[in-house]
């Protein structure tokens, strides 16, 4: 799919046919701005940015929109505990796979559609969820809603065609945190909704069904938004982009060998397990935590749940420019520092928090806990795009798809089982944290070097174009496939750190 | 140094906080007047009740055996789980403290306290979940503190139970609304797609 001339990837809606040049922000080689300007709508970069991180959220709220009402289902639908527990296992689930597929569709058929597809095929699944009569149907339907958290990677995927290299830490880190965000929002808002509809005269077993309707229409409206409004390209002559390769007809096999071949992938993959998939984990038992331990009314629970969730309107983003600055100064090597300091902090708070007997501590120990793991996964994301250039698509997916995974089995693993208490799982949950954050260490760019390994000195071996264009073979190279990657390398040495030069002349 | 001010004022804030926990002496169960009144709680009908249709002859007076009287003000009236309900659902859990106990959470009437023999009929409310259930009796005092109470079961709560079957909550409008805009949005996405692929091809035959 995309333009007949054969060029998969990226389709030409909304891009000009003029000239490049007429942008509202500076852009650099790749047309991608390199300046963030929040409050603007103006397209295509700051366009996209809205539309990639408020479809985002609304695929959070819809997957924790049972949340907060789980104390009306569960009379409803006659469930045990198990039941509830098993269905928040199921609600992160779904979208390991479909995170992984969305790298690939990204990929080939461009993160417009990517992202439109995705929220407006799951907004039946949210639908549904009026129909449940059953602790079958309930899982089954959180199931299939989460596979719409998938809009992460396409989200991640967009932004990274928008802006440059320079800023990627702080935009990525704004756009997923904001869209994280939702899963705070939709404990404020699906409570609210629920509440109106019933003073509007429904009984408690109806109003809460009618409240899902509220998620469902938010997708409706997102997709028709990001398919009218956005654009895959920042934009370009139509040719020209051709000519310089830039769009380039990709092999699926190609790309994902790529990808798993890099053994960085693996180990992002499992720190974002450890950062993004205890906060989900955390989302889901939360406030039931403080309702249960510290006998808490249900809705000053649900408030404190909403604030760990919201705590992602800057945390996130902190976390992403914490790294930019620290590639200022200290290149690929401060970023990975900043990531393992972040993630191993928020590791020791999540320890204090199941640790702390007392309901301030507590409240001051989710907080840090939270900024640990919301920074730290701003951080994770502020390093992927430069893990690699041709597969940066799967990638995304499959860190993304980590992230879910771990939230998964910290909750099979500490929350569902009574063997241990909340309490206790929160705690070990937090050494497990900081165990799987020492991989970090391990992660090597031969142009840039490690934590603890200075930068290759080979001439040849040691450059950022040589680990790039080493993603394509000699057949590829001939037909010119390569051309992105060299851009990119060239872009890209704003990670040497005080050595960056302060131009990029071509 | 403002910054010492504001640390001592939150600690001191912090210990009153500590100390605001233990200040109360929780009331318990165990310390109400048992069996203080006689209840008894009839179904309409043989079978499995339905919330919202169903009615259930509640009858209570107090029992010779009770001493506490004096202090009656109000009788409350409440729809309690029995055990098999309780099963695997912590929100529904019984505590010795009153204030933690989650048996009773469903109210039917509540009434000043009359010597004679009360009587109310009680239809079941349409958010009343599935389940085996009983009925007590609570006697408060002027403080609006439990002293006694009486419920149609024994003391084990195994006698004279009663099963209600809830509403689905689903209506046929809903389900046809849900089917409305779940193939609304699927059409919405192919239309787009679909006119999208044609512009771009006439784009190019051009």
């Amino acid at each position: 799919m995309g333009d007949s001339t054969g060029d998969t990837g990226s389709s030409m809606h909304g891009v000009s046919t003029d000239k490049t040049g007429k942008y509202d922000l500076p852009v650099d080689l790749e047309d991608r701005a390199t300046v963030f300007k929040l409050f603007s709508f103006a397209k295509p970069h700051m366009r996209t940015f809205h539309l990639s991180w408020i479809s985002f959220s609304t695929c959070f709220v819809s997957t924790f929109a049972a949340a907060p009402l789980v104390p009306i289902i569960r009379e409803n639908l006659n469930l045990t505990k198990q039941d509830v527990g098993n269905a928040g296992v199921a609600s992160v689930s779904g979208s390991i796979f479909s995170r992984l597929v969305m790298g690939a569709v990204c990929d080939l058929l461009g993160p417009r559609y990517g992202c439109a597809f995705l929220v407006m095929l799951s907004a039946p699944t949210v639908f549904s969820m009026s129909c449940v009569s059953g602790a079958a149907g309930f899982i089954t339907v959180r199931f299939m809603i989460g596979f719409c958290l998938a809009t992460f990677v396409s989200c991640q995927y967009w932004m990274s065609t928008m802006f440059t290299s320079k800023i990627i830490g702080l935009v990525n880190g704004t756009a997923a945190g904001w869209g994280n965000m939702g899963g705070g929002i939709t404990q404020l808002l699906m409570p609210v909704v629920y509440e109106i509809i019933r003073r509007c005269g429904a009984t408690a077993f109806t109003a809460w069904r009618i409240a899902f309707f509220v998620p469902g229409w938010l997708h409706i409206i997102m997709g028709i938004l990001v398919l009218t409004l956005g654009q895959d390209l920042p934009g370009g002559n139509r040719k020209a982009v051709e000519k310089k390769g830039k769009v380039v007809q990709d092999k699926l096999g190609k790309i994902m060998w790529c990808a798993v071949s890099n053994y960085r992938t693996w180990i992002f993959v499992l720190l974002y397990g450890y950062s993004m998939g205890v906060e989900l984990s955390t989302d889901n038992v939360i406030a039931e935590y403080f309702f249960d331990r510290f006998h808490l009314k249900l809705h000053t629970a649900g408030i404190i749940a909403a604030s760990f969730g919201m705590a992602n309107f800057f945390a996130r983003p902190a976390g992403g420019y914490a790294s930019d600055i620290a590639a200022k100064y200290f290149g690929m090597r401060g970023r990975l520092w900043a990531l393992w300091i972040i993630q191993t902090a928020g590791g020791l708070f999540c320890v204090w928090l199941g640790l702390a007997n007392t309901l301030v501590t507590a409240i001051v120990a989710m907080i840090l806990f939270s900024l640990g793991a919301q920074a730290a996964c701003g951080a994770t994301f502020a390093i992927v795009p430069f893990v690699s250039r041709r597969s940066l698509g799967i990638i995304s997916g499959l860190t993304g798809a980590g992230g879910n995974f771990g939230s998964g089995l910290t909750q099979l693993i500490f929350f569902s089982t009574s063997q241990f208490t909340t309490e206790q799982g929160l705690t070990w949950m937090g050494v497990m944290i900081v165990a799987c954050t020492l991989p970090v260490m391990l992660i090597h760019f031969p142009q840039w070097g490690s934590m603890f390994r200075p930068p290759s000195t080979d001439p040849v071996k040691g450059t950022a174009e040589y680990y790039y264009v080493s993603e394509w073979n000699e057949e590829e190279k001939q037909k010119n496939m390569h051309q992105g990657s060299v851009a990119f390398a060239i872009n890209a040495k704003s990670e040497d750190g005080r050595n960056a030069p302060s131009t990029i002349t071509v | 140094m403002a910054i010492h001010k504001i640390i001592l004022a939150s600690f001191l804030v912090y210990l009153m906080i500590q100390f605001s926990h233990g200040a109360t002496k929780e009331r318990l169960f165990s310390d109400l007047e048992k069996d203080a009144l006689d209840v008894t709680a009839k179904p309409s009908r043989q079978g499995v009740l339905d919330a919202g249709i169903d009615k259930l002859s509640i009858t209570w007076k107090l029992s010779s055996t009770a001493k506490k009287q004096a202090n009656f003000k109000t009788i409350k009236v409440k729809l309690c789980y029995a055990p098999v309900s309780q099963v695997d659902r912590p929100w529904r859990k019984t505590e010795n403290e009153l204030f933690k106990d989650k048996t009773c959470p469903h109210k039917i009437i509540t009434r000043a306290y009359n010597k004679s023999s009360q009587s109310f009929k009680y239809t079941l409310d349409r958010d009343i979940p599935t389940g085996t259930y009983f009925v007590r009796t609570y006697a408060v005092d002027a403080k609006d503190h439990e002293v006694a109470f009486g419920q149609s079961t024994n003391e084990a709560k195994t006698t004279n139970l009663f099963s209600v079957q809830a509403i689905s909550g689903r209506h046929k409008s809903l389900d046809i609304a849900s089917v409305c805009f779940s193939v609304f949005s699927v059409l919405a996405l192919l239309v787009f797609f679909v006119n999208e692929k044609r512009k771009a091809k006439l784009e190019q035959s051009k």
